[in-house]
């Protein structure tokens, strides 16, 4: 079988911080973070992989690890099959180099107002990454390539807009900007981290759209990263790709997006489906929230067993002891026992609940 | 614009509010009628720059500089009634937290970095000649009630919470000098959407315990329809449509508000019929004759290009700035599934 290895694969990757004690404080303790805690994951050729999740829970660090912004502590990450940090130390046979693997992996942020210098125009700030990866192009084609991709980008007349500066722009059309200097290097993968976020909720639908439309034009992968079940949604089944739902540095669900929201398996997925705001039907108050704490666990001393049973609603003694792993439950990976009916989980006596702190 | 009914124990009334930039070339905020029904949950509806912080802003009369604020504002206290334009400094810094409080987004630039979160508490209440143990008392009750450990987080820095616990100490901040009206612009935007709706639910629960009346102010329709009673949603520096939520979300109708709502990713409504509203929000210095919505409403006339539309009312308490809000209901079809359908005006 000679198969074409994936585009970008993610092999048990673990990313931990340390946190060494300062100069004034006493004791030798390093405090160590799991941000992402031995994490698989494969994108291919024109996917859409999105990482949904609360604040902290893994899903930026994730994200710039696939992209190689962030050496993982163990674990590898292969671009076309080849080990990217072997790449760059040089320490492999390859047919590749580092350069390639930066420029065909890019981001967009999520306040694209200070990820573009505000000193200089438009061209100029474009101008910058054709430059870099190619020095042959002269001035008057590089001018030319930059005003066809802002009309790509719908900001027309282009070279109206290239002659701006970024705070000229409103928030959306700052967006598009990003989006187009990312476009610039012809990247196989973006990382579009929180990327619309900050837009307006009725902006947000039609940056989708366009960042769809140009992965049709360019054949782009998106890793796209969205606190909002409803965006990733729409993003992720228009393009036919995968939602995983990441807690605590792990991945607690992955599936399809069609199959996530309308049938999620794992308590956490459906705590954040009552999360995402729905218009139609019922749009009254609900009257309590799904689970029995608010605040997410201390990462540095995550919980034992399944790292969600000191929230889950589901919660049983078993649950506290020891950590499922990934099992498949109709076309999805979950970590939760409720998907096995001969687990012991069944038979293990619910969680009391725990005195909350409000009196 | 008009109030189309009469309120029943208004706790707080503008009348004609406009606020001008440049010698009163442009307007930020256009001539807004409101009021505030005493224990209500008011969630105000905007796109950047409608005016909707303005609008919050003029509650206090503090419109930041050189703006000028024209019109009318009652506050109306328990014996007595507020005329807010025509506060000296020192009422109306006691009208500020004693009577109305505001919220604002991110909190971590609210709190001052290197004071622990009880020394706010404490400034805030001598700050209004409060006794700091009852005041205390009632902070530690409030913390608890927004979920937090009081022990713990009166402790702390700002930087020792995460968002969410920040963004729900300054709430607990807000209502420890026991005002009656809390404001809040875009209390949770920065926050994940399961702290924003945690939030949302101890939002109402205050609400009850303490009988507070809320203005909510955001760009998220669907976030705020959840704990609102009524909403007001705005464009173009005023408010084009008001109603009571249920009402609103179920029969909307001003062409504006029916794009919004079918702008906004929704997990109900089928994919493709998600789309964004056609064309750009007018700048305050160039906002169209007639109807400010015209040239991107599907149906405009001319009327609409030259008269500007006063408010209508399609059912009681909800009044529509639109000639055409009968067409708007049945012609701008919705993308997800309401109670009732709007079509049975003909």
């Amino acid at each position: 079988m000679s198969e074409e290895p994936p585009l970008l694969e993610l092999d048990s990757v673990t990313v931990a911080f340390e946190n060494r004690p300062g100069l004034f404080e006493f004791g030798d303790e390093s405090e160590q973070v799991r941000a992402v805690d031995d994490v698989s994951l494969t994108i291919e050729t024109n996917d859409v992989v999105s990482l949904v999740g609360e604040s902290g829970c893994g899903k930026t660090t994730l994200g710039k690890t696939a992209i190689g912004l962030q050496r993982p502590t163990s674990g590898t990450v292969r671009y076309r099959g080849e080990d990217i940090w072997a790449i760059r130390d040089g320490s492999a046979e390859t047919t590749q180099s580092w350069e390639d693997v930066r420029s065909s992996l890019q981001i967009i942020h999520q306040d694209p107002g200070s990820s573009l210098n505000p000193n200089r125009r438009l061209l100029s700030i474009l101008s910058e990454p054709l430059r870099q990866v190619r020095p042959a192009l002269g001035a008057s084609e590089r001018r030319e390539r930059i005003y066809s991709l802002l009309e790509r980008v719908g900001m027309n007349p282009a070279p109206d807009f290239a002659d701006r500066y970024p705070h000229q722009l409103s928030g959306g059309e700052q967006q598009r900007v990003a989006l187009a200097r990312a476009l610039l290097m012809n990247p196989d993968v973006i990382l579009a981290d929180e990327a619309i976020s900050a837009l307006d909720v009725s902006l947000r639908v039609e940056m989708m759209d366009l960042m769809l439309e140009l992965q049709a034009v360019f054949d782009t992968s998106f890793i796209f990263i969205s606190h909002d079940l409803s965006n990733a949604r729409y993003f992720t089944q228009h393009a036919s790709g995968k939602i995983a739902v990441m807690y605590l540095g792990r991945i607690a669900e992955i599936s399809s997006a069609e199959q996530l929201i309308h049938n999620p398996q794992h308590p956490y997925t459906s705590v954040l489906r009552w999360a995402t705001p729905d218009l139609g039907g019922d749009v009254s108050t609900p009257e309590e929230i799904p689970m029995r704490t608010i605040d997410v666990p201390d990462p540095v001393d995550p919980p034992s067993g399944c790292r969600f049973h000191t929230r889950c609603p589901e919660a049983r003694e078993h649950c506290t002891a020891v950590e499922p792993d990934p099992l498949p439950a109709g076309g999805a990976d979950v970590r939760c026992f409720r998907v096995r009916d001969g687990s012991p989980y069944w038979n293990s006596p619910r969680l009391e609940e725990e005195e909350s702190s409000s009196s | 614009m008009a109030q189309t009914h009469q309120p029943d124990d208004p706790i707080a009334t503008l009348e004609d509010v406009s606020v001008t930039y440049d010698d009163g070339t442009s307007f930020v905020l256009d001539n807004v009628s409101l009021h505030v029904e005493r224990g209500e949950i008011l969630g105000i509806v905007g796109e950047s720059g409608s005016g909707k912080s303005m609008l919050a802003s003029s509650l206090l009369d503090a419109i930041p500089d050189p703006g000028y604020l024209s019109g009318s504002i009652t506050y109306q206290a328990e014996e007595k009634t507020i005329d807010v334009l025509e506060l000296g400094q020192s009422e109306l810094r006691s009208l500020r937290w004693e009577e109305i409080s505001m919220v604002f987004q991110g909190a971590m630039s609210s709190f001052n970095p290197t004071m622990q979160i009880r020394d706010h508490f404490i400034e805030t209440i001598e700050a209004h000649n409060g006794g700091v143990q009852a005041g205390m008392d009632r902070a530690r009750q409030l913390l608890s009630d927004l979920y937090l450990d009081p022990d713990r987080v009166l402790e702390s820095y700002p930087h020792e919470l995460s968002g969410g616990m920040q963004q729900r100490a300054l709430i607990a901040l807000s209502l420890v000098l026991d005002p009656e009206l809390l404001v809040m612009d875009e209390p949770t935007a920065a926050l994940d959407l399961l702290m924003q709706q945690s939030i949302l639910l101890l939002l109402r629960e205050l609400q009850e315990k303490y009988q507070l009346t809320m203005i909510f102010i955001t760009h998220d329709l669907a976030l705020v329809g959840a704990l609102a009673d009524r909403l007001a949603v705005m464009y173009a520096f005023d408010i084009v449509e008001l109603a009571p939520k249920q009402q609103l979300l179920s029969n909307p109708s001003h062409p504006y508000t029916r794009a919004l709502l079918n702008s906004t990713p929704n997990l109900q409504a089928p994919l493709a019929e998600m789309r964004p509203i056609e064309g750009q929000s007018p700048a305050p210095i160039n906002v169209p004759s007639g109807c400010s919505y015209n040239p991107r409403c599907p149906l405009a006339t001319e009327e609409c290009r030259t008269t500007d539309p006063a408010m209508d009312s399609p059912a009681p308490e909800h009044s529509v700035a639109c000639f055409y809000w009968e067409k708007a209901q049945w012609e701008i079809e919705l993308n997800y599934a309401t109670d009732q359908p709007g079509g049975d005006h003909s």
